[in-house]
């Protein structure tokens, strides 16, 4: 490590002396001088008395009042302190801060963030190192809970070259910080400061000037968000979590467009699902008629043709995004076999109609735990016919294995291979991050002599993996052969993430180099460049109707993206994580993203909005690895590194929000106090001991052994198939 | 105030021979040197979280430092933690090492292979059930689970979801009965004591053609499996068509409700005693038997596709009783019975061919025994079945041979 120069050392090489200047001030004059001082002072007042210059005696007595018995002049300024002026000035607004009306409080508490920042990175450029160590360390308690990478990201930062190599300082300085907050918290946030000009005030009004964008609303009008029931709820500690346009990106919530003087309009989406090609539709309607006639519905059953003509009536015509602008090849006899399939499937399964009588649906999870791994297994993945299932590794292969145990056969196989259910992808030269399947429907083999199987047929496999990986390339495979087919380069740094569209031939990477690409699987260069995170986008996901995809993103930026893809732009932004996004799923009806980050919590967001939904919480900490809906939407499924499994509801909890607020607000309040009361320290402390309060909107949460969960995903037919590795 | 000493920087400065440096000079260096640890640190971590892991390993410090172009420390690589001893070189000043073992080429090179580490290989098991967790052992107990927060709390808070997902704590208690209606429930009692009812068979009946035929059963599954398993040692016949007849009704799903009945069925097949000989007389269970079997086989047909350890799990225990002779001979009866059925002509073959010679034995002698000869005349019979199955594929397959040479012969 040692041997090792950190690169461009050039800039830190300043004069070894400059740190020297700004040191402490330690006193010069030692007790001497001070003695003379005194006597000095004292045979100039002894003269002046004796002359009877009263007046200039009273002045001189004055003015040397204000220094200290050193003789040193007592600062009166702040700013005068040096380094130490920001410790007090903080402590003066936090202070203010905890002693100001109840319902300014939690407004004005989300002002300390910033200003704690601000004041330790000015410290760390006006190099009073240890100035600025002593301040972080002295005040960083109170935002490790909400901005704890931040924090842990920070605390490294000595030098102001630092401040130049460091993300999150970068990101800080380069940026304003948007803060909204009411009209009245804000008037006496200035008065105060006014007031205090010369305890810091000043310190204080510089940062907020230059750092800050704060925006200013008036409660009646904002409602909800900072309405007065919110307020109240908060301050009983209910929550403390960024606002939505709180933060860096500095955005009109839900809005992309991060002009300061940005409209508060959105975009309008098309978030229809995509029309069917026209000779697709007449090749799928010729089929199912052929198949009514010859299985005729039982009982109350529609016919296939009913069920499609239906779902077909059902899309609305304005909101649906347009064939022409995303093209794709013509499609396949597999494309009507995969389209007739799933309209019988849409016709045959379980239905998960949402909560009926207050009960959330039984969900089935067939679980499948991998064995021996060594936690060397990154990411695991199933076809979307559930017939194949692929494992990427540390060691930067990748393994294949027919999850019925069929053998994977190639034609090009020399006649003496040995058949098994698992195969080997060698290519990769880093750790495999991500794998994805072409999409692939499950279709049934025909019915033989009256005995159905529950086989699948080989055709409905599907015919490409792909995979990304640390050495930056992102790989195509084709399933026939088992072979690579192509290599795609154009990411600068590892790829994090890559996902096929729902409709196959694009599909879209994500990397640390902090940008999105669109690709084709016939080009090898990329179609479309996503830019704008601010740090590593960890992973992407697809709108159903492949017009638009999701980008989120960890370190300092923390947000979620939409972009169109067929022109390139940002359409939606969401901010409100506090930790690094791990999962990001849509739903399938199109209206609803739901994100998950590596503390545990899940952001439901409205797409039309742009507004957040609610917040989930239940998932232990270490990340939440993969989120997947229910075919009608009505249900998310998550899993992750706490080895559970858990089931969410995903419906607006309207009338219990309500129900808190009124019982929070009246008499109920002190029965459900004095209930708990008993039970109330037994579940404080080992909420100390968890920190994970598991929200009400779970419906149910099943756990593994000491299997983290990598994959969960719902089956056409509303079965849950999970996925993790048996770490003993 | 470094975490990093500045005395190392001291020595490294030494080591390349510079001697005197500036204490701004050392301050600063050290400052720099965790400033740029902790950049390769964030960095790792983005590389452990991407790989779904909880552990820092060497391998992702090697991918930052790659990352933040700089060459990567080799010699660390480990899939393993590294292990660290520690010496102490004064009072306070602890000196921590990566510990290197010894090893003798001599040794090494003579010892045999090691053990080629066991392929990754998946299984696959019910997490859940129409939401409830099946105690099975590859899912965890509730004593595995107690430091995890599983249901929800406080306000708000559902405490039907937490009951039917089995987590119910102390303070609310719903029982699970809640979910069902009360049609269903008076459903289930009537049926229950239809079928206990020995007097009525027309009321029996009834029940069973209900239970045949009615599509909204599923939430009653699981009590009824629980049912059969409790009373099956006392009504036998009934609990059967029961199981039967839910195995019949065409809108049940059952595969994941068939590892318990299973172990009643086989109760039946190669039960030591079944019913009363005084009652019932001393060979009325060999029907008893057959009919087991056939619903084994039924079974096995349905849901062995779907489950691929099922078949095996029956043939075994057949196949154990079987060999134990001191099982009664209505044991020996129901395992080769169960043996054919579910094994077909592959498993006599493979099963129980091979142990007749043994088994023979057995038989001299209870056929010399008045009171089991009847008995020992059943067995003789369900392997004489056994062995006409094998004929049966011998000749369907020297058949087949036969057409496959007649074919060669044109």
């Amino acid at each position: 490590m040692a041997q090792q120069p950190p690169p461009s050392r050039t800039a830190s090489v300043g004069p070894p002396s400059a740190g020297g200047m700004n040191a402490p001030a330690t006193t010069p004059g030692g007790g001497q001088g001070q003695n003379s001082n005194q006597n000095l002072n004292q045979i100039v007042l002894e003269y002046l008395s004796k002359k009877g210059y009263s007046r200039t005696e009273a002045m001189l007595r004055k003015e040397s009042a204000n220094t200290d018995a050193n003789g040193q002049p007592i600062p009166s300024r702040v700013e005068d302190t040096g380094g130490k002026m920001y410790s007090s000035t903080f402590n003066l607004v936090q202070n203010w801060i905890e002693s100001s009306l109840d319902i300014y409080k939690p407004e004005l508490k989300r002002l300390l963030w910033p200003i704690f920042v601000h004041s330790f990175l000015n410290l760390i450029g006006d190099f009073y190192p240890r100035d600025g160590q002593e301040f972080f360390t002295t005040f960083r308690e109170p935002f490790e809970a909400e901005h704890e990478d931040d924090v842990r990201a920070l605390a490294p930062i000595h030098e102001p070259e630092h401040l130049q190599q460091n993300n999150i300082a970068q990101l800080y300085r380069n940026n304003k910080y948007r803060l909204t907050m009411s009209h009245m918290a804000y008037t006496s946030l200035v008065m105060f400061l006014e007031q205090h000009e010369r305890e810091g005030g000043m310190v204080v009004l510089h940062i907020v000037q230059n750092f800050l964008d704060v925006r200013t609303v008036d409660r009646q009008t904002a409602g909800g968000q900072k309405g007065l029931q919110r307020l109240l709820a908060e301050r009983n500690g209910e929550q403390d979590a960024p606002a939505e346009d709180e933060g860096i990106p500095g955005h009109n919530p839900g809005s992309a467009n991060m002009d300061r003087n940005a409209p508060t309009v959105l975009s309008k989406l098309s978030l229809g699902p995509m029309p069917m090609e026209a000779d697709l539709m007449e090749d799928v309607k010729a089929e199912l008629q052929d198949h009514d006639s010859t299985h005729p519905p039982a009982g109350a059953q529609n016919t296939l043709v009913d069920e499609f003509e239906q779902r077909i009536k059902r899309e609305p015509m304005d909101d649906v995004p347009s064939r022409d602008l995303l093209p794709f090849p013509p499609s396949t006899a597999r494309d009507v076999a995969m389209e007739v399939q799933k309209v019988k499937e849409n016709r045959d399964r379980f239905r998960i109609e949402g909560r009926t009588g207050g009960v959330g649906p039984g969900i089935s999870v067939t679980m499948f735990t991998f064995h021996n791994t060594f936690d060397s297994i990154n990411c695991i993945e199933f076809s979307g016919d559930n017939s194949l299932v692929a494992a990427g590794t540390a060691e930067s292969y990748i393994r294949v294995w027919s999850l019925d145990n069929r053998a994977l056969t190639s034609p090009t196989d020399p006649p003496s291979y040995q058949y098994s259910s698992s195969r080997r992808l060698v290519g990769h030269s880093g750790p495999v991050y991500a794998l994805s399947f072409s999409p692939s429907v499950a279709i049934p083999e025909p019915a033989t002599n009256g005995h159905s199987s529950n086989t699948t047929s080989p055709d409905s496999q599907p015919r490409y993996l792909l995979s990304s990986s640390a050495d930056t390339t992102i790989r195509l495979w084709s399933l026939d052969t088992w072979t690579n087919l192509v290599v795609y380069r154009a990411h600068q740094s590892p790829v994090w993430d890559v996902r096929f569209c729902p409709h196959g031939h694009y599909f879209v990477s994500s990397s640390a180099d902090r940008t999105a690409r669109l690709w084709s699987t016939p080009q090898i260069a990329p179609l479309r460049l996503f830019v704008g995170h601010d740090s590593d986008v960890e992973t992407v996901a697809w709108h159903p109707n492949g017009a638009y995809i999701f980008t989120a993103s960890g370190g300092g930026d923390r947000t979620v993206r939409m972009w169109d893809i067929v022109r390139g732009s940002a359409v939606r932004m969401f901010t409100g994580h506090t930790g690094n996004i791990t999962a990001l799923a849509c739903s399938p009806s199109g209206h609803v993203i739901a994100s998950a980050d590596d503390r545990g919590e899940i952001i439901l967001w409205s797409l039309p909005t742009g507004r957040l939904i609610k917040r989930m919480r239940g998932h232990g900490r270490g990340g939440i690895w993969s989120l997947d809906w229910s075919v009608e939407s009505s249900v998310l499924v998550s899993g992750g590194a706490d080895g559970t499994v858990r089931v969410w509801d995903v419906q607006e909890n309207k009338e219990s929000q309500q129900g808190k607020v009124v019982g929070e607000g009246g008499a109920g309040t002190k029965i459900d106090g004095t209930g708990g009361a008993v039970g109330g320290a037994a579940v404080a402390k080992s909420k100390a001991k968890k920190d994970v309060v598991v929200s009400p909107d779970q419906i149910s949460a099943f756990p593994t052994k000491k299997s983290p969960v990598y994959k969960v995903r719902f089956t056409q037919m509303n079965l849950v198939m999970a996925a993790g590795a048996y770490l003993p | 105030m470094s975490v990093w000493n500045p005395e190392n920087v001291v020595d490294v400065a030494e080591s390349i021979g510079i001697t005197s440096l500036n204490r701004d000079v050392i301050d600063h260096l050290a400052r720099d040197v965790e400033f740029r640890m902790s950049q390769v640190l964030e960095e790792a971590l983005k590389f452990m979280r991407h790989a779904k892991r909880t552990t820092l390993t060497t391998q992702d410090i090697s991918q930052a430092l790659r990352l933040l172009e700089v060459e990567p420390l080799y010699g660390y690589e480990s899939t393993r933690p590294l292990r660290f001893g520690e010496a102490s070189i004064g009072p306070g000043q602890p000196l921590f090492y990566v510990e290197d073992e010894e090893v003798d080429f001599e040794k090494l090179i003579n010892a045999p292979l090691p053990k080629v580490p066991r392929e990754i290989s998946f299984t696959a098991h019910w997490l859940a059930v129409e939401g409830v967790q099946p105690s099975i052992p590859q899912n965890p107990t509730q004593a595995d689970q107690r430091n995890q927060e599983l249901s929800a709390k406080g306000p708000g808070a559902n405490s039907t979801l937490a009951a039917v997902s089995g987590n119910d704590n102390v303070s609310v208690k719903p029982l699970v009965k809640h979910v069902l209606s009360k049609e269903l429930q008076l459903y289930f009692e009537r049926i229950c004591s239809a079928i206990l009812d020995d007097s009525n068979d027309e009321y029996r009946a009834a029940a069973f053609a209900s239970l045949r035929t009615d599509p909204g059963l599923h939430q009653l599954i699981p009590y009824f499996v629980q049912f059969v398993a409790d009373k099956v040692t006392h009504h036998l016949r009934s609990l059967f068509i029961l199981t039967q007849t839910l195995l019949e009704n065409p809108s049940l799903y059952l595969a994941p409700y068939v590892p318990s009945i299973v172990p009643s069925v086989l109760t039946c097949l190669i039960g030591k005693h079944l019913g009363s000989p005084s009652l019932d007389g001393t060979t009325t269970h060999f029907a008893l038997r057959d009919y087991s079997a056939s619903l084994l086989s039924s079974i096995a047909r349905k849901y062995g596709p779907s489950s691929s350890t099922l078949k095996p799990r029956i043939a075994r225990s057949c196949l154990k009783h079987f060999l134990d002779s001191h099982k009664p001979l209505g044991t020996h009866y129901g395992a080769v019975l169960g043996l054919t059925m579910i094994a077909g002509a592959d498993g006599v073959r493979e099963l129980i061919l091979p142990n007749l010679k043994a088994y023979d034995a057995v038989l001299q002698e209870a056929v010399r025994d008045d009171a089991r000869a009847e008995e020992a005349g059943y067995v003789i019979d369900a392997i004489k079945k056994a062995l006409d199955m094998l004929g049966e594929d011998h000749a369907e397959l020297r058949g087949a041979l036969g057409e496959v040479l007649a074919s060669r012969m044109d």
